[in-house]
């Protein structure tokens, strides 16, 4: 997205029509509420996106990262889920590796704890890149997360991942990454080695932009959901001290009314 | 002109280079710019070429070299060396093989 300079091998976007079997959809939203519509919206897309995607001889499938998108999604599409991942904001998000346990497999709720001797608090998001690839499946990888615009606007993006073995195949048919073709690849035995290792490190990368942006997102849009809400709020208040203020005025106003004519009534 | 430790050696990357993708193991980057050279020790990556005479670094990690402490280097090598003696797994002979590799790459950075 910064590197306009150079040639990008493969606009995420373009990517989105590309034709495989397996997608697995990676909805990332956010543990704690009050952030006003961004899960919903990620969660929307991600369903739209596996509208389009499920048909007779493909499949589709979840990996939900965050409390919000799973309580939201386990509704209608418990059975589509493979991975859940909850707690990822409780430390800071990081990229590096750690050693890391997991619990269970599919459907299983994964809690990120730090097993490193300098227990210094962070998420790894290399990891959890690691786990997704080791655990699931995919040809495509769909990751449905909230890009940062400004602090009151964010537009729903979608990153496609492909696997190594798609980008070969993609690469070689030309189409939407043929140029990748032209480049003379270095190192490793062969070329689809040094591909599996470039789309491991591409999604691991990927993964990590998608969940800052997302924070990031998820920041501003708390900070502009409390806000308007701390607004609404002092407006009924302001609406609602004048009226306490008539009706009380009112009923004061009257019992003098009982009380003068009572007493007009008993001179005259 | 750049120079990146790539895993079949280094590789020197001058403008119209071929378009190359190469996978990078732990080493000395340095970047020449006339007399002027900077010197980073990176812990892996790709680095792209591409044909308007771009080039990409993509590393996890890159650090200038004046901000590692060789003593830390010598221990960690030694720490990691007496690991990989030890080591009864697959798994931990790898992790340890790494730490081993990463950490003569710091050594003969800090010296070279």
């Amino acid at each position: 997205m910064f590197c306009e300079n150079s040639n990008i091998l493969y606009c995420f976007t373009l990517l989105l029509g590309v034709n495989v079997k397996k997608n697995v959809i990676v909805t990332i939203s956010s543990d704690k509420g009050l952030c006003g519509g961004i899960n919903s919206t990620s969660v929307k897309i991600s369903r739209a996106l596996h509208r389009i995607n499920a048909g007779p001889d493909t499949e589709c499938k979840y990996v939900i990262l965050g409390e919000k998108g799973k309580a939201q999604l386990i509704r209608d599409s418990k059975k589509d889920i493979e991975l859940i991942m909850t707690e990822l904001q409780k430390n800071f998000l990081n990229y590096t590796q750690a050693s890391w346990r997991t619990v269970g497999s599919s459907r299983a709720k994964v809690k990120f704890e730090d097993l490193l001797a300098s227990s210094k608090e962070v998420s790894r998001v290399s990891v959890l890149a690691d786990d997704i690839l080791k655990n699931v499946e995919f040809d495509a990888l769909r990751i449905v997360f909230n890009k940062f615009q400004s602090v009151v606007s964010f537009l729903p993006t979608t990153a496609t991942v492909l696997s190594p073995e798609i980008v070969e195949r993609e690469s070689e048919a030309g189409g939407k990454i043929g140029s990748l073709d032209s480049y003379e690849i270095e190192g490793g035995e062969t070329k689809s080695e040094v591909l599996q290792n470039l789309a491991e490190f591409q999604f691991s990368c990927v993964m990590f932009n998608a969940v800052l942006e997302n924070a990031c997102s998820e920041q501003g849009a708390r900070m502009s959901a409390m806000d308007s809400s701390s607004r609404n709020a002092g407006d009924m208040l302001d609406r609602l001290t004048l009226t306490y203020n008539r009706t009380r005025q009112a009923s004061i106003t009257t019992e003098l009314i009982e009380i003068i004519s009572g007493a007009s009534a008993l001179e005259g | 002109m750049v120079i990146v430790p790539a895993t079949t050696g280094q590789m020197g990357i001058l403008p119209g280079h071929v378009p190359t993708i190469a996978e990078l193991k732990p080493g000395l980057l340095s970047v020449h710019e006339g007399n002027d050279v900077k010197k980073y020790f990176i812990s892996s990556g790709f680095a792209f070429v591409h044909s308007n005479s771009y080039a990409d670094i993509l590393a996890v990690e890159a650090v200038p070299l004046d901000r590692i402490d060789p003593a830390q280097v010598q221990k960690g090598l030694s720490e990691f060396t007496q690991k990989l003696n030890s080591a009864s797994s697959d798994l931990d002979k790898a992790e340890a093989q790494i730490g081993v590799d990463v950490h003569s790459a710091l050594n003969s950075a800090l010296t070279g």
